[in-house]
């Protein structure tokens, strides 16, 4: 669920980052446009005015005049960003500097300046003179093109580091979330691993997590309550039910071994003794049964060795099978894990029950236990008639029998218990065709270790 | 002997009380749990049977008072949970065996004989357990009958052993498997009896007086 999380989370602080540029790049691409339109429209300003000076200074002075001042305006180093040229009717320079295109038309034209180095842009305008020739006013863009660029690098640095910055605030956000979440997660596994009384801690600070852990553990304590209730009534059902129950068991008894009852009598009682036994018995089961389903996991459980306790049923067995024409065969090699000895040898007991009941006579019980990297394993096969497909996600339910009318004995809460024990280990089930037969499989995590942490 | 029995269900405590009476012991009856503390710790008896849930002081709150104290009297615990870790808790908190409701009282008087004949066992030489003309030597792990060896796996040998440390009384199959498997559970058949009549033919076959005898509705016993 973590593993969800985080690529959620980074999926999460990547959209901010691009959200982030984005709406840097549309600014940044507007404030651009805007400086660059109005420096142009400032230097066409400059430009024009100069030139309308220039054709006064002609108007007023005569054309050598224009001329003298257009060559001494040429020679000042201070002004050598402006660029002024006069060209007679034939388009030959008749004063300034050399320019390296000049438009047919009059009017506002641009270009770069090959004469120099870093080939400034120039803004220029061309005039007609009454003479037939052409006045050209112009100014390299050199200082306000500078300001662009540094601009634009200044842009570029902001948005590198706007970008770190996202990141960054992107990846302590889904951090920080992550950890909270984590907290909560971490609860709610333990929480399901059988640490009932365990409750998401509280750091006081208010926030929507902390608000989130509370009704958690409002709703725990709340369930918490409804389950004792439920213990409660079961401890007391146990207590009050069974009482008159044994006493009515120990009636018959007595009954039964009074002296003047005779041989049918006492038939027909051992036969109520045998079903109130059974009845106590199931009722004895059933009760087992919720208290394993409520007991907590394993992890402060003793190591024992499940090929020890499947070999020991076996040795309990055997003879029975013997007995009914089976072979009951012992293939366990040693299989380390933490549990409960006496619920482990139960599920294996009921385990092989359920095999020689349903095993052909004259077929084999193979019980074997292995252990490798992901845990160990108990293996009972036998050569019975299987379970069908459809028919192996029910076995496990309570009181379900899948041949009623076979007639077999038994509770119908052999397996059910046997999952309850396995499920408590913190272990799965199987259940695998033999071809013939039916397999079923219980798998453990290995001794000592813990679950695998989900997240990473 | 001298039994007390506390026990809250007055049926059950009746029942108890006659059947052990029956059987030649002395009874006494407490309620609950505040009179079953003063009767045990005033008294003597020989066992106590008492029930683990009690109103008022419930029965493992009186065992530990009472062993708190330096009590040392034989304690069988009933409860109507027969449920692992009570019966971890039960031994723990100081009972010598613990027998869940409902019981046959088969089950309770062999249990109860077990526990009060614990650590005085009846046996001759160290090492050594001897019924009739049968010898069990448990250094050696040899078994004798009128002088031939008799060959057992040593699950039969712990079997066996267990039968003649209680030999003379019944034994309940429940009793056997705890002891001789070590494990505590509920067999679904009476695999037990298999194991038994195995043990049987080893020991009996060819002798002319039978040791291990069924006794109907118990177990087994072995003797004479």
């Amino acid at each position: 669920m973590l593993q969800r999380l985080h690529s959620t989370s980074a999926r999460l602080v990547l959209a901010v980052a691009l959200a982030f540029l984005a709406a840097f790049l549309l600014l940044g691409a507007g404030v651009y446009s805007r400086v660059l339109a109005s420096l142009d429209r400032d230097t066409r300003e400059f430009v024009r005015s100069d030139a309308a000076d220039l054709l006064a200074l002609r108007r007023d002075a005569g054309a050598r005049a224009l001329l003298d001042e257009v060559d001494a305006r040429s020679r000042d180093p201070d002004q050598d960003d402006l660029l002024y040229a006069v060209f007679d009717r034939d388009g030959r320079r008749m004063a300034g500097k050399p320019v390296p295109h000049l438009p047919r038309r009059n009017g506002w034209t641009s270009f770069r300046d090959a004469s120099v180095a870093d080939r400034p842009r120039v803004i220029a305008r061309v005039v007609a003179l009454d003479d037939g020739g052409r006045l050209l006013a112009g100014m390299r863009t050199r200082a306000e093109d500078g300001f662009l660029a540094a601009m634009q690098r200044a842009a570029l640095l902001a948005l590198v580091l706007a970008a770190a910055c996202g990141l960054l605030v992107g990846w302590l956000t889904s951090r920080w979330v992550g950890a909270k979440l984590a907290r909560l997660d971490d609860t709610a596994r333990r929480i399901a691993g059988g640490e009932l009384g365990l409750r998401v801690p509280a750091d006081g600070s208010g926030d929507p997590f902390d608000r989130v852990g509370a009704r958690l553990n409002a709703m725990l304590d709340r369930i918490d309550a409804l389950v004792d209730g439920v213990r409660h009534a079961t401890d007391h059902i146990a207590h009050d039910l069974r009482t008159p129950l044994a006493r009515m068991r120990n009636r018959l008894e007595e009954l039964r071994d009074a002296a003047d009852v005779d041989t049918a009598g006492r038939d027909a009682l051992d036969a109520a003794l045998l079903e109130s036994d059974r009845l106590l018995q199931t009722f004895a089961a059933l009760l087992r049964l919720s208290r394993i389903e409520v007991q907590a996991s394993t992890e402060a459980m003793p190591e024992l060795d499940l090929g020890r306790i499947a070999a020991d049923a076996v040795e309990l067995y055997a003879p029975s099978a013997g007995a009914e024409g089976m072979r009951l065969l012992d293939r366990s090699t040693p299989a380390p894990m933490r549990g409960d000895a006496d619920q482990l040898f139960q599920a294996v007991v009921n385990l092989l029950d359920n095999a020689l009941r349903h095993a052909q006579a004259g077929g084999d019980v193979v019980v074997s236990t292995m252990a490798d990297a992901d845990g160990v394993v108990l293996e009972v096969a036998d050569r019975g008639p299987g379970i069908a497909e459809a028919d192996r996600s029910r076995v496990f339910d309570r009181f379900e029998r899948l041949q009623p009318d076979r007639g077999t004995p038994g509770s119908g809460l052999g397996l059910s218990l046997v999952r309850a024990i396995v499920i408590r280990h913190g272990g799965r089930i199987e259940l695998q065709d033999n071809r013939p037969g039916l397999r079923v499989l219980l798998r453990f995590p290995l001794a000592g270790g813990d679950q695998p942490p989900v997240s990473s | 002997m001298r039994v007390l029995i506390v026990e809250d269900d007055q049926q059950t405590a009746a029942y108890l009380r006659k059947a052990l009476q029956e059987d030649g012991h002395a009874v006494d009856h407490a309620g609950n749990g505040r009179d079953g503390l003063f009767l045990a710790s005033t008294e003597s008896y020989d066992a106590v049977v008492l029930d683990r849930m009690l109103p008022g002081l419930d029965g493992l709150a009186v065992l530990r008072t009472l062993r708190g104290a330096g009590n040392t009297t034989p304690v069988l615990l009933l409860t109507a949970l027969a449920d692992v870790d009570h019966r971890v808790e039960g031994l723990r908190a100081g009972s010598d065996d613990y027998l869940a409701k409902p019981f046959a009282y088969a089950e309770l008087s062999a249990r109860l004989d077990g526990i009060v004949r614990r650590g005085a066992v009846p046996g001759t030489a160290p090492g050594r357990l001897e019924v009739a003309d049968l010898t069990l030597d448990l250094e050696r792990r040899d078994a004798l009958r009128g002088g031939r060896r008799i060959a057992l796996q040593p699950r039969e040998f712990r079997l066996l052993e267990y039968l003649m440390r209680h030999k003379g009384r019944a034994v309940t199959r429940t009793m056997l498997l705890e002891a001789v498997w070590d494990y505590h559970f509920d067999p679904q058949t009476n695999v037990i009896d298999v194991h038994v009549s195995r043990l049987r033919q080893k020991i009996d076959q060819g002798f002319d007086r039978p040791l291990l005898h069924t006794v109907r509705g118990v177990g087994y016993r072995l003797g004479d």
